[in-house]
This record gives C-alpha cells, structure tokens and sequence, in this order.
C-alpha cells in the first residue's frame, strides 16, 4: 500500500516537469523523456527518503539519476542534456523547507521573545541548510555525468553496454 | 575572393556569432554552452574567437590564422526569457554547421526560423503550469480541495505575471505582482476554512514561480570555472526567491495570519 502510494506520487513529479517544461518552451519532442526522467528521478527520491534516507542524499540520487538519463535522451531527440535534465529536476525543489526558513526568518527579524528564540534560530537555520543542500544537490546531479565523462559535449558521450563510457575518438 | 568580399564575409560571420551567442544567453543556457557553440561554428570555419560573457552583454573577437583580430564587437543582451527551443535548435544546428560546411546565409536563415517558432499556445502553458502547480501541492501532502485552490492561484498568478511582462513592469516586479496574487487566492481557503490545515497549499501555491534555470545555471557556471557569472546569475535567482517571499508576506499581511 505504502509503495503504491510511492509510485502515485511518480505522476504528480512527472506532471510537474512537464508543466516546467512548457513554462520554459522546449520542443514538443522531447515533452515525454522530461516525463519519465521527472517521474523516475522522483520515484529515487521519495523511494529512498521512505526507506530512511537523508533528504539531501536522496535528492542526490534522484538528480543523479536524471543526469544519466538526460545523455541517452539527448541522443536520441536531438537536444541539449539540459533542456531535460532542468524541467525534470524542478519538482524536487524543497518548496515546504524554503518556506519555513522564510517564516523563521521573519519571526527572527520580528519582535522576538527571548524564550523561544533559540529554537527558532536552530529551526531556521536547519532548514535554510536543507533548501541550501539539497539545491546544490540537484545542480550537482545533473551536472555530474559531463564532470565524470570530462566531456565539453554530451554528444561524444556514447554509453555503451559495456557499462564504460567510450571516447569516440578511441573509435 | 577580393579583399573587399572577405572582409564583408568576415564581418557577417563576425556578426552572426554574436547574434547567436545573444540568442543563448537571453535563452538561458549556461556561459559555458555559449562558449561552445560559438567556438564551433567559428572553427568550422577556420577562424577562432575569444568572448568576454557577463549577464546583458557579450564582447566577441574573430581571430584568423595568423593570430590577427578580424573582428571585434560589443553587444547587449535582450532582456532573458527562458526558451529551450532556442537553446536546443541553436544547438542541433552548430553540429550541422560542422557536419554539412553551412555557409553563413543558411545559419542566418535558420536563425531566422528559430525566431519564428511559436510558443506553446497561452492556455495550454497556463493550463500546465496550473497542473504543475497541484501537483507540488500533492506532493508536499495536500488534499484535492487545496489541489484546486492551487490550481487556480497558480493559472492566475501566471496570468498576471504575463501581463504585468507586458505592460513592462520591471521583472522582479512581475514576480512580486504573481506571488501576491496567486498566494492571495489560496489565502482565502487558509482564512475561511480553520478546521483543516492548508498550510502546504500556502506555501506551494508560489512554487510555479521558482528561479530554477537561473539557480541551475549558477551552479553549472561555477563549477566550470566562470565565478562572476556564476555569482550574478545566483544573486538574480536569490532576488527572485526575495520577490517571492515578499509576496507572500504581503498577502499574510492581508490576511492577518
């Protein structure tokens, strides 16, 4: 039941790429790849923060992920890995952690009372760092798979079954 | 040739490049990929060029064979307006350019035609947008009552921005005019019903607005090497989350929350 749960949430992260994507005007061919990398990169996330993961490392994996596939895509539609990888990450965006440091943020600069202060001080900082981490995190990820390929270009990345990376120039 | 036709020939390179590296930057790809693409379409044609890229304005310099500047010229960016069909096209025509020795009246005219594409139609990006607005609302665990309230504060939100973008507000401002409307409208759920929480709609009903081309960007540029730009293009991302967050106060505000 749990996981059914899971994956009804892959919907919604792949109706939120999509919806990005469109915001952002990428071509219609490559639409549905921005579902499905939306959709599985989620799935990794919420997958991994259900089984007691870290946030920030399970934002990791999920944009991780998303990089990856973002190379086979751009293959195979003829686009840049970023005009998927960047639709497909933005639902990971920690919405609810950024909008608690804003509140803390604001009782902060507010009348404070002496007796609470310190915890919203940590409240806020805490999650100031989870928005801070897990946005880094999901740039990380999607950058990831040119900085291990040492690649100017994703179009010399050829995956091969093998599983290694192959220079075409090796060719 | 004459002298006379290659300098002319060099002038039009000269200055499709620097279109090109406009057309990217205001599209929002990240300073390395402009840097690459302009490379390889002036290698393709025998020629190598150096660009200074900062956030409006690009200087580019042609430099022949002999290690003399042919061409050097200083330009400003339109004002940037996220368009993956540009960045994409711009892309896919580079590899062409090297692929099949394009000459320089067909880059101009595939320029052209990229210009031209439409975008997607204004109700199915409001439409979408709305969609993606409800579904950050499921996923930070809202009900189908707040989906809808959502739904609708983020399809109005964009509406407004889009006007307000046209009517040439300064864009921070658009922001700022899209997250007091959109938070205004799913703040009335908040006030009128009590009995239930709606905080995750409050707080997911500006998420349509969040810079992240410009964060991702910034991330990528520094990580590459270019610091500067990757600073600036943070702090445009950190004004626009400021816009945001100022929306939303002013409609708490309103609302006595």
């Amino acid at each position: 039941m749990e996981w059914l749960q899971l994956s009804e949430k892959c919907i919604w992260f792949g109706c939120a790429a999509v919806g990005f994507a469109v915001l952002f005007n990428v071509p219609v061919r490559t639409l549905f790849p921005i579902f499905i990398m939306g959709a599985l990169g989620g799935l990794t996330k919420v997958a991994l923060v259900h089984l007691e993961v870290n946030v920030i490392i399970a934002s990791l994996a999920g944009s991780t992920l998303i990089g990856f596939l973002g190379i086979p895509f751009a293959h195979n539609k003829h686009a840049p890995p970023p005009v998927f990888c960047i639709p497909a990450v933005i639902p990971m965006v920690p919405g609810i952690f950024a909008y608690r440091m804003m509140l803390g943020l604001i009782k902060i600069a507010g009348d404070i009372d002496k007796a609470t202060s310190v915890q919203i001080l940590s409240e806020t900082i805490h999650n100031g760092l989870k928005v801070m981490f897990i946005l880094m995190t999901l740039a990380a990820g999607v950058g990831l798979p040119m900085l291990i390929t040492r690649k100017d270009s994703a179009k010399d990345i050829r995956f091969r079954k093998t599983g290694k990376f192959i220079d075409d120039s090796m060719e | 040739m004459s002298d006379h036709q290659k300098n002319n020939n060099i002038n039009e390179l000269g200055t499709t490049l620097l279109h090109i590296a406009l057309l990217l930057m205001a599209s929002g790809a990240s300073s390395e990929r402009v840097r690459n693409t302009v490379d390889r379409i002036s290698n393709a044609f025998g020629y190598t060029t150096y660009m200074l890229i900062s956030q409006r304005t690009l200087l580019l310099s042609v430099y022949n064979d002999a290690g003399e500047c042919i061409f050097n010229s200083l330009k400003r960016t339109s004002a940037h307006g996220i368009n993956f069909k540009m960045v994409s096209g711009i892309s896919r025509m580079s590899w062409l350019v090297v692929e099949e020795k394009w000459t320089i009246e067909k880059i101009k005219e595939d320029i052209a035609r990229l210009c031209a594409l439409p975008h997607y139609p204004r109700m199915v990006v409001l439409l979408l947008t709305a969609l993606a607005g409800s579904s950050f609302c499921r996923l930070a665990g809202g009900s189908a009552l707040d989906m809808a309230m959502v739904f609708a504060g983020t399809m109005a939100g964009l509406f407004i921005r889009q006007e307000a973008a046209k009517k040439r507000f300064n864009p921070y401002m658009c922001v700022y005019f899209a997250a007091l409307t959109s938070s205004l409208i799913v703040g009335s759920l908040v006030k009128l019903d009590h009995q239930v929480n709606h905080e995750f709609a409050f707080a997911t009903s500006v998420l349509f607005l969040i810079p992240g081309v410009p964060l991702i960007n910034a991330f990528s540029d520094m990580i590459d090497g270019n610091l500067q730009n990757g600073i600036i293009r943070g702090l445009n991302g950190f004004i626009i989350s400021f816009a945001i967050a100022l929306g939303l106060l002013t409609s708490m505000a309103i609302y006595r929350f």
